[in-house]
């Protein structure tokens, strides 16, 4: 199977940050010894090369469908990526101290692409409970934010994210889970977003500015009370404007057909 | 370079929402449109000759730009070069709609941010940082100015 090798190279070489670096040994798959690497973990990927200078990359190990496991074996600060299925292999290393070995596990547990769409989904449902519990599903600014985050983000259905100890999410685990939608059905925006966001990913360019993201910078009234009051006094205006321009014409002038208070 | 090429067959063999027999050219000048059974798996795109196991290749959907071309054609262009651009070719309007969608939100970067922007705002409407329960509020990865920009006032607890 060909990977093609200068997609990940650009991408551990582009302005996106690095999730993670340091040297670590590596045990060779033959023998029993280890070879000491610099490491660099970024996204979903782990490449290794021998120090940080050097242009030329080893190699990388994907990082899907794997657990990470403290190696109880003889080794100090020890740890393992077990690949589980048939035939599929266990990369072994071991860190300098226990601090490195514990950061490089944790860094490693939460790498994988499954378990950041599980997380990615799950804030998103604590995201729009957060809103809802604010009031602002039922206000008039509401229903504008709610048709422009489905445009944007994942559907917010799916399990609630799961933190296993000593395991990242495996991509079986993830892909066998009774249907989670993956598609998000299209709806009509009242607000064409600057086409610039709308169907790119962002290239070596800074990352969208946070303004630029739906709802942020967007101060909405939060009651709807208060949009009720605010606007209602709008109305009290006019409404007394007219009714002096009138006041000739009319003999009598009705009740409140609104009260406005 | 090396790479875990059992593993990540292994991964191209994990079903996928995203997979359908597509029309795809490569960028090179010459290469013609070929039937290729295309899968979406996690950040990266495989294709297979029809009918067999093992995938051709795997294309990484970081730093890449999906377009659509035409009402059932849509392109894939790496390292902003114009050079490489892949093309496909769907079966319909609304498939194509579909696979531009899926490839954009596969990105891992993409889901970074979106997770930032969760984050964020969750923080400012509840005051808590929903990573905390999970034991991660440190992790690089998910940290606010990774990569974005913020306004000062609402990250200073973060």
């Amino acid at each position: 199977m060909k990977l093609h090798e200068k997609l990940l190279t650009h991408y551990l070489s582009c302005t996106s940050p690095v999730d993670k670096e340091g040297y670590l040994c590596k045990k060779k798959e033959r023998n029993a010894t280890y070879q000491r690497r610099w490491f660099v973990l970024k996204a979903n990927l782990l490449f290794y090369q021998e120090r940080p200078a050097d242009r030329h990359l080893l190699g990388v190990i994907v990082l899907e469908g794997c657990a990470v496991r403290r190696s109880e074996s003889g080794v100090q600060f020890a740890f393992s990526l077990v690949f589980e299925g048939p035939g599929l292999k266990t990369y072994r290393f071991a860190a300098g101290d226990g601090q490195t070995q514990e950061s490089w596990v944790k860094a490693l547990l939460s790498a994988s692409h499954c378990y950041l769409s599980l997380l990615v989904r799950d804030l998103g449902r604590q995201y729009e409970e957060a809103k809802q519990q604010r009031g602002l599903g039922e206000s008039c600014h509401g229903s504008f934010i709610k048709q422009t985050t489905t445009n944007f983000f994942f559907p917010v259905q799916g399990p609630t994210a799961e933190v296993r100890e000593g395991r990242s999410f495996s991509a079986g685990t993830v892909l066998h889970a009774p249907s989670i939608p993956n598609r998000v059905v299209p709806k009509k925006s009242p607000k064409l977003w600057p086409r610039r966001n709308a169907h790119v990913t962002p290239l070596n360019g800074p990352a969208p500015l946070y303004g630029e993201w739906p709802l942020v910078g967007f101060d909405p009234l939060e009651d709807f009370k208060k949009l009720h009051d605010h606007y209602g006094q709008e109305v009290k205006k006019a409404r007394e404007e007219w009714l002096r321009s009138h006041r000739a014409e009319e003999a009598h002038i009705d009740g409140d057909l609104i009260d406005l208070g | 370079m090396r790479f875990n090429e059992k593993e990540m067959v292994s991964l191209s063999r994990q079903p996928s929402e995203m997979a359908a027999e597509l029309g795809m050219r490569g960028p090179k000048k010459g290469d013609v449109v070929k039937k290729r059974l295309v899968k979406l798996v996690v950040n990266f795109l495989f294709y297979f000759r029809t009918d067999e196991e093992e995938p051709i290749g795997a294309l990484l959907l970081e730093q890449c730009r999906v377009e659509r071309e035409d009402t059932q054609v849509f392109s894939i262009v790496f390292l902003d070069e114009a050079e490489r651009k892949y093309l496909f070719e769907c079966n319909s309007e609304e498939q194509c709609g579909e696979w531009v969608d899926s490839i954009i939100k596969a990105s891992y970067e993409f889901m970074r941010k979106n997770l930032i922007f969760y984050r964020t705002e969750i923080h400012r409407l509840t005051g808590k940082d929903p990573l905390e329960q999970y034991g991660i509020s440190d992790e690089t990865r998910f940290q606010v100015n990774n990569g974005l920009q913020l306004m000062p006032r609402d990250t200073s607890s973060l």
